[in-house]
């Protein structure tokens, strides 16, 4: 079985910066995967490099056996990877509806109707319908992260790239947002990678969690064990040779 | 969309009803032509936010090919210029390289590219004529008539401008504007939008140059390719106001009115004053007339609560 999406030897380097540096990584279909490690591990440069805004010094991304890496940004949005940002950047200028409806006129047409039917469906699902009039300026940071993910839901992906949802909110919010991933995972058939500095989200959504560090994958398995191992208390904790 | 209707209506009508003084006429059809291109040039300023101070280019290569097709063709005037506008669309899309810039560098750049062009056609004398410029066959009856003729480009051009900026296209424009990286994230392709817009925007600035060309029968590059003309695109749709939809038609009759007064009473300086005035409108006003209303409309609802 091939897997949906699946990076071989990805690497991005900034000059002499190793930012990412020969990683592996495989996401079944239906899949969480969380991906953890320290500032500066790289992880945003994974997501870059996966949603086409930027190319990779080596390696390939591929979704279904075919290479989709060195494409520009909205090609991979068409082929079915998109992207959420952690600094979220609605565009300020449109209402909630528009942002949403931008977004559902390209990706995989699975979906029916008018790019503005299948965005207010999306802000039904993402629970934002009544907020559809509204310009993103007015909502909460929970309220625009919300706005983030129906833009990437419209497109109706196969993979969603969620960098930081949780992080930064209040506790409600982030419950709520957890459910939320998945759900999407659960009702739309969306295969998911996830960013998080949230422990206990990352622990209790993620099927597998791989770890960087420095630009490598350090660790790979499912939560409980990857918390354990040697290499990634070191990476977090700085535990010495002890 | 009616109001358009209605205003082009009473405008068509006017020199049948009224007795229109030659003077009028004439401005009024000035006034309609550069309608058409300042809301043609707000597409791509407005819209998609990328101000071009070289859309004089596409200004020049319309008017000359439509007044080498009149001169050496005897087709009707309307084909000849809608050849100049496919070709100046074509050119245009020569700004492919350029749109890869944003903002300023997009700007300074359309700068570059436009005072080429005036050079290069200035010494094309083959094609212009050169600085002696090209004389058209005179035709009294298309000079008058061409009242109607730019009355009906600037309603549908208008119409054209409301259409664009409902339509989904036009808000795949404004989340370009807005952020072109998060944009190319949700499936929008910048460089494809902007290429279409470039193209009907120079498109129709050519069109524009076409009718210009046979209302003055007599041509020379370094008016229809002159810096002035380029800068006069960006004034009318700041004195109207950049991105409104509608706004850069009120600037360019404000423009036109404007200019015929500065040209005969400062002819040394009236470059000069266009610069203040874009440096006044930008610090007190960026949306223009269209802003100034919207602030005076507040105040009266205020007043009278």
């Amino acid at each position: 079985m091939t897997a949906l999406l699946a990076a071989r030897g990805l690497s991005k380097h900034f000059g002499g910066l190793r930012a990412l540096d020969g990683v592996d990584l495989e996401l079944g279909a239906g899949e969480i995967l969380g991906v953890i490690g320290p500032n500066g591990a790289g992880k945003t440069t994974l997501f870059s490099l996966m949603a086409g805004s930027l190319r990779p010094t080596a390696g390939e991304v591929l979704l279904d056996g075919e290479p989709v890496s060195g494409l520009p940004a909205h090609r991979v949005v068409r082929a079915g990877v998109v992207r959420t940002h952690q600094i979220v950047r609605p565009f300020p200028n449109l209402t909630v509806l528009e942002n949403v409806t931008v977004a559902a006129l390209h990706g995989k047409r699975r979906a029916q109707g008018t790019a503005k039917a299948r965005a207010i469906e999306v802000l039904e699902f993402v629970g934002l319908a009544d907020r559809a009039a509204d310009l993103p300026g007015v909502l909460t940071l929970g309220g625009r992260k919300r706005v983030e993910l129906a833009r990437a839901l419209a497109t109706v992906p196969r993979v969603l790239l969620l960098d930081e949802v949780i992080a930064g909110i209040n506790p409600a919010e982030a419950m709520a947002l957890a459910a939320l991933i998945r759900k999407i995972r659960d009702e739309r058939k969306t295969a998911i990678v996830m960013i998080e500095h949230v422990m206990p989200a990352v622990m209790s959504l993620s099927d597998r969690v791989i770890v960087l560090d420095h630009g490598k994958k350090i660790a790979e398995g499912a939560p409980a064990e990857v918390v354990k191992d040697k290499q990634v208390l070191e990476a977090y904790l700085g535990v010495g040779n002890g | 969309m009616k109001p358009i209707a209605a205003v082009v209506a009473v405008l068509a009508l006017m020199p049948i009803v009224l007795d229109l003084s030659a003077y009028s006429h004439n401005l009024l059809t000035l006034a309609f032509l550069m309608i058409s291109g300042a809301l043609a040039w707000n597409w791509m300023g407005g819209f998609v936010g990328q101000v071009s101070f070289g859309h004089a280019a596409m200004f020049g290569v319309g008017g000359f090919v439509a007044a080498r097709v009149i001169i050496a063709t005897s087709l009707p005037a309307p084909l000849a210029w809608i050849a100049g506008a496919l070709v100046a669309g074509i050119a245009a899309i020569g700004a492919h390289p350029m749109l890869r810039l944003r903002g300023p560098y997009f700007s300074i750049a359309t700068i570059g590219v436009g005072e080429a062009s005036r050079f290069v056609f200035t010494y094309w004398e083959g094609f212009t004529g050169g600085a002696s410029g090209l004389s058209l066959p005179i035709d009294a009856d298309l000079k008058y008539q061409l009242y109607w003729w730019g009355l009906g480009l600037a309603g549908v051009v208008a119409a054209a401008s409301l259409l664009l900026r409902r339509s989904t296209l036009g808000l795949q424009l404004l989340a370009i504007k807005a952020d072109v990286d998060a944009a190319a994230d949700v499936g929008v392709s910048a460089t494809f939008y902007q290429d279409l817009i470039f193209c009907l925007s120079g498109a129709v600035v050519g069109l524009t140059g076409g009718l210009y060309a046979s209302y003055f029968g007599y041509i020379e590059p370094s008016d229809l390719f002159g810096f002035d003309r380029s800068i006069g695109f960006v004034l009318m749709a700041v004195i109207g106001g950049v991105g409104t939809v509608l706004g850069p038609a009120l600037g360019a009759v404000v423009f036109v009115l404007l200019r015929q007064y500065l040209v005969a009473s400062y002819p040394q300086l009236y470059l000069g004053l266009y610069g203040l005035l874009l440096i006044v409108i930008i610090l007190f006003e960026p949306l223009g007339l269209t802003g100034l209303g919207h602030r005076l409309w507040r105040q009266f609802r205020k007043v009278r609560r």
